[in-house]
């Protein structure tokens, strides 16, 4: 019964994986900016669902709302103030990159500062486990995160494939001068992609706040699953994310069964490895020439 | 003629007032904080800090030294490396005779530069047992993890019926040390350590610990880990099944774990600290702490509290005596007079550093910790305080 446990463990971390994950590589695949923040986005939704819903006690609804709108808000907002000008300064990938990090560590203070250094949780009966099987517990939140993933991926495949904004998008991923010809913007269509690649992020972080708890610093973890996750499905391909954090949370927690646990952290990172050694272009991303 | 003579003496007066003047701020004493101030941990760093501060303030008031006593932090985020770093900073560039530091794993990184440069470090949060063997400039506040542990497991098992422990403890010196002493006082008290379950220090995810933890069917769960990480721990091994009674040591009194639901009925250790003392100094903390952050001071605080206290006795004593405040000086002072008035107990500093202390058994109950035992003065020979409060 250890291995359908760690299976349904796995199926919870994986789903949580793939929804900060996909946030991340939407960004990254379609505007090319190296979004280190995104783990900052993640913390100031969560801390912010928390303070609405645990602190002021307004419900899960205003609570949610209020966290998509600081996630949108502050996504949009780093795209147009920071990136967009360096962007337009000739600010080269790595100026983006080390600007996005230090405005990570910039949030993580002001979380710190504002929020407070210790951990915090929302509790909740939902993340209570109930003996299913003897031996074999499920919370009714790995329900949630499981159809949440769903119903967040099933959305931006719609997005990405039937609307114009979503078409426009992936042209804007394919080639971002060519797409000028067409009449887009692609200073405007950058916002959208942070904008819905921010959104992305807050489900999980609602989730993180109800089953493991936030502090200020998990920015920091929250970026490393992204990127091992964008990395392992392939750059730019939200399928390859969700596999990919699936993928990634399973082995995690599988692992457990044979190796300590202090190793099952590391486990990820020899997936990553394996990829880049061997598909260096992941799951479902292109093989590239240079 | 008149014109140079006064701008002689104008020259003259001068030198005078910044000779005086400088000799004044000469009497100005800076001692180091190497606290995490981000990261996991940072909560520790404020509540450390808090203790640390209040002594200053407390010594400044009171003009216990020529000149003014004051901190300059270093973050060490709770990282052997980044605690280097700053430790470095402090002696090197802060020129700080005296430097305040927590974790195991810090004080370890550390403590051979200390002893290099002769500079003294206090430890009031790590609790490794071997912070007992760091040199002669490496000091302790805080009763080091065996003292806890060997309180514990012979309370848990005699007391309770709780013989067979399960541990998660985390992967670094003060992980491995719980490791080693939990299942020596287990076994010399009739209990037995069944297993054991290592995690790295940035994990965040024990589902799948939970799983295993309850795979052993174990009476009683011991969680060795700090800050963020141990709620973490407790938290999901709750939501994960783990309904078998949680323990740990020291750790524990922090409000991220006090305030979890699920740690509510956990035990934990923490010295003794005895309110009723009736001195002046443990009366001023208590109100003065009270009034300031609005609830009643910690062990972690009292701790270092006491060591900025120290500092202040052995540096108003060396000045007395026209000595400079030096590591090396601070040392021989506190090898002359070891006995201190801390708050809440009466201390002697042992040869190797260490202060002792009594310790008690707490219940975490509706998001304070409660003390269902108190282990008796005898086992901690050293200090010698008599009652023992609930924990806050």
């Amino acid at each position: 019964m250890l291995y359908a446990q760690l299976f349904v463990n796995g199926l919870q971390t994986g789903a949580l994986y793939a929804l900060i994950a996909a946030g991340f590589s939407l960004i990254f695949g379609m505007t090319r900016v190296f979004h280190a923040a995104h783990g900052a986005t993640f913390t100031l939704a969560g801390f912010m669902f928390y303070e609405i819903h645990t602190v002021l006690q307004w419900g899960w609804l205003a609570a949610t709302l209020g966290a998509l709108v600081v996630a949108a808000i502050f996504g949009v907002l780093v795209d147009r103030w920071i990136y967009n000008v360096i962007r337009r300064h000739e600010g080269s990938f790595f100026t983006l990159f080390v600007a996005s990090f230090g405005l990570a560590i910039v949030v993580q203070n002001v979380v710190a500062i504002v929020f407070g250094r210790g951990l915090v949780t929302v509790s909740t009966p939902l993340s209570r486990s109930v003996e299913w099987l003897p031996g074999l517990y499920v919370a009714p939140i790995t329900g949630i995160v499981l159809v949440c993933a769903l119903l967040c991926f099933l959305a931006l495949q719609w997005l990405l494939t039937r609307t114009d904004v979503g078409i426009a998008l992936r042209a804007l991923g394919e080639n971002a001068d060519l797409i000028q010809v067409y009449g887009l913007t692609p200073r405007r269509l950058s916002q959208y992609a942070f904008l819905i690649g921010s959104v992305l992020v807050v489900p999980a972080a609602i989730l993180t706040a109800s089953t493991s708890g936030l502090n200020s610093a998990m920015g920091h973890h929250i970026m490393l699953i992204s990127i091992a996750a964008t990395i392992v499905g392939g750059v730019g391909s939200l399928r390859g994310a969700a596999v990919a954090g699936m993928l990634l949370g399973m082995a995690e927690n599988l692992s457990l069964a044979w190796i300590d646990p202090q190793w099952s952290e590391a486990v990820t990172f020899v997936v990553l490895f394996l990829f880049i050694l061997f598909r260096p272009g992941g799951v479902y991303g292109k093989a590239v020439v240079s | 003629m008149q014109t140079s003579t006064v701008r002689v003496v104008r020259a003259m007066a001068a030198s005078v007032f910044f000779v005086s003047a400088s000799s004044a701020w000469a009497q100005d004493l800076v001692i180091g904080g190497l606290f995490p101030q981000s990261g996991n941990n940072a909560e520790y760093g404020q509540i450390f800090s808090s203790g640390a501060n209040l002594a200053v303030e407390h010594i400044n008031a009171d003009k216990k030294l020529k000149g003014t006593l004051s901190i300059v932090y270093e973050d060490s985020q709770a990282l052997p490396m980044q605690g280097v770093i700053g430790v470095n900073k402090l002696i090197n560039v802060n020129k700080t005779p005296f430097v305040l530091t927590g974790f195991t794993g810090v004080s370890k990184a550390i403590a051979p530069i200390a002893a290099r440069t002769k500079t003294v470090v206090v430890n009031g949060g790590g609790v490794g047992p071997d912070l007992a063997d760091l040199g002669e400039y490496f000091w302790n506040t805080i009763p080091l993890i065996n003292l806890e542990v060997r309180t514990l497991a012979p309370y848990m098992v005699k007391e309770r019926n709780l013989k067979r422990f399960a541990l998660v403890y985390v992967d670094d010196a003060l992980g491995q040390a719980v490791r080693k002493e939990l299942g020596e006082a287990l076994k010399s008290s009739g209990g037995e350590l069944i297993d054991s379950f290592s995690v790295p220090v940035t994990a965040q995810q024990f589902a799948g610990i939970a799983a295993r933890v309850r795979d052993t069917k174990p009476d009683a769960v011991y969680i060795a880990s700090y800050g963020g990480q141990q709620a973490q721990i407790a938290k999901q091994l709750r939501d994960n099944g783990v309904t078998q009674p949680l323990a740990s040591y020291s750790a524990f009194t922090i409000a991220s774990v006090l305030a979890l639901p699920e740690a509510d009925g956990a035990f934990y250790t923490s010295q003794q600290v005895n309110w009723d003392k009736g001195d002046a100094i443990t009366k001023r903390v208590l109100a003065d702490y009270k009034e300031k952050y609005n609830k009643a001071p910690s062990p972690y605080v009292l701790n270092y509290y006491n060591a900025v206290y120290a500092f202040g006795e052995l540096a108003a004593q060396l000045q007395k005596e026209g000595k400079p405040v030096t590591g090396e000086n601070l040392l021989a002072q506190r090898r002359k007079s070891p006995n201190f008035e801390f708050v809440g107990a009466t201390v002697k500093f042992a040869d190797d550093g260490t202060v002792s202390a009594p310790i008690q058994v707490n219940q975490i109950e509706k998001g304070a910790g409660k003390m269902v035992y108190a282990a008796p003065a005898a086992a901690a020979p050293a200090a010698a305080p008599a009652a023992a409060p609930a924990a806050k």
